[in-house]
């Protein structure tokens, strides 16, 4: 027959890890109600797991508050990942340019011809072609993300 | 928007999360200060340790949110989170686990939280008892009995099978237990 105490604090163990079946309960609340010994135990493992869970920690002062700051700040100073497709519209748009340079000049050489306007002022022109919807979809990306972080 | 409302759909949380939501985070932040502290104080014994953790913890939640896909809960996500950079923080001052941690240390300035707090000789002593478990029972302990969690979800945080939480959390018992007794003769 096994030693009863030993039973006890078993069941003791099992009651706080995971509970215990209505038998076992019963046959331990028995058992201490009659074995002052393994009823100190239990007081005594009550005691540690009541002070593990009630005793009060200081928290540092405005830790929530310097821990918002910290991550306000790491926000404000990382550059905003493009999502994937943004990016890989980007590239498609800049090899899209760049594949059909050569035609878009030919058209604005042959209107310079037809016009009589100077090549220099084509050759802007055709700067501003590609560098004026830049320019905007970078101004609009920028205010976007302003407006996010505000 | 409410925000515990949010919290308990883990769902809308995940989501808030990929939106890195500044007004979740800070809510958030103060929803679990003082859990999230106390359980990195008692994990590591050191105040300002604790500190940069918790720190750390919320900016690696900002950075890798997209991550939590709503299937174990929040706090599950996050005391895993906090557990995996003490490690890192520990493996990187010394090549060690968590397993070989030593006990919390009394910092030199002052008595501990649990010191402050223990005014009586009874709590002094389970103060030292839990301090003198090895770490990793240390931990489950916390987990169960402090910050009483499912054994399933210290399962979760700890990265061990159940079974393995459980004999852990026996062992830790049994020690604490041996250490109170050990303490009161002394």
């Amino acid at each position: 027959m096994p030693d009863p105490h030993k039973r006890a604090q078993s069941l003791l163990d099992r009651e706080a890890v995971e509970g215990l079946a209505d038998a076992d309960a019963a046959w331990l609340h028995e058992h201490l109600a009659a074995c002052a010994e393994c009823a100190e135990r239990v007081a005594a493992l009550s005691a540690a797991i009541r002070q593990l869970r009630l005793a009060p920690v200081k928290v540092p002062a405005n830790l929530a508050a310097r821990t918002q700051m910290r991550l306000y700040l790491r926000v404000q100073g990382s550059p905003r990942r493009m999502s994937p497709g943004l990016v890989a519209g980007f590239a498609l748009c800049w090899a899209g340019g760049m594949a059909t340079a050569p035609w878009v000049w030919r058209m604005f050489e042959w209107v310079g011809h037809l016009t009589g306007i100077p090549e220099v002022w084509m050759k802007l022109a055709l700067g501003l072609w590609w560098g004026v919807p830049a320019a905007a979809a970078a101004t609009l990306w920028s205010m976007e993300r302003q407006k996010e972080m505000q | 928007m409410q925000f515990s409302a949010v919290a308990d759909d883990r769902g809308a949380l995940a989501a808030a999360l990929r939106r890195r939501d500044p007004d979740l985070l800070d809510a958030l932040i103060q929803q679990y200060e003082y859990r999230l502290f106390r359980y990195l104080l008692y994990l590591t014994g050191n105040r300002e340790t604790a500190e940069d953790l918790f720190q750390e913890t919320w900016v690696c939640v900002m950075d890798r949110g997209h991550t939590y896909n709503g299937r174990a809960s929040f706090e599950t996500w996050l005391f895993a989170v906090a557990r995996n950079l003490t490690i890192d923080a520990y493996r990187r001052r010394k090549p060690e686990a968590l397993d070989a941690l030593d006990g919390p240390e009394i910092p030199a300035g002052g008595p501990s939280p649990f010191e402050q707090a223990a005014a009586r000789q009874s709590e002094v002593r389970i103060h030292e008892s839990v301090d003198s478990l090895p770490a990793v029972y240390r931990e489950v302990l916390l987990l169960r009995f402090q910050e009483e969690l499912p054994l399933n979800d210290i399962a979760a945080i700890t990265g061990v099978p159940l079974p393995t939480v459980k004999s852990r959390l026996y062992r830790g018992l049994e020690a604490l237990r041996r250490e109170m007794e050990e303490s009161q003769d002394a």
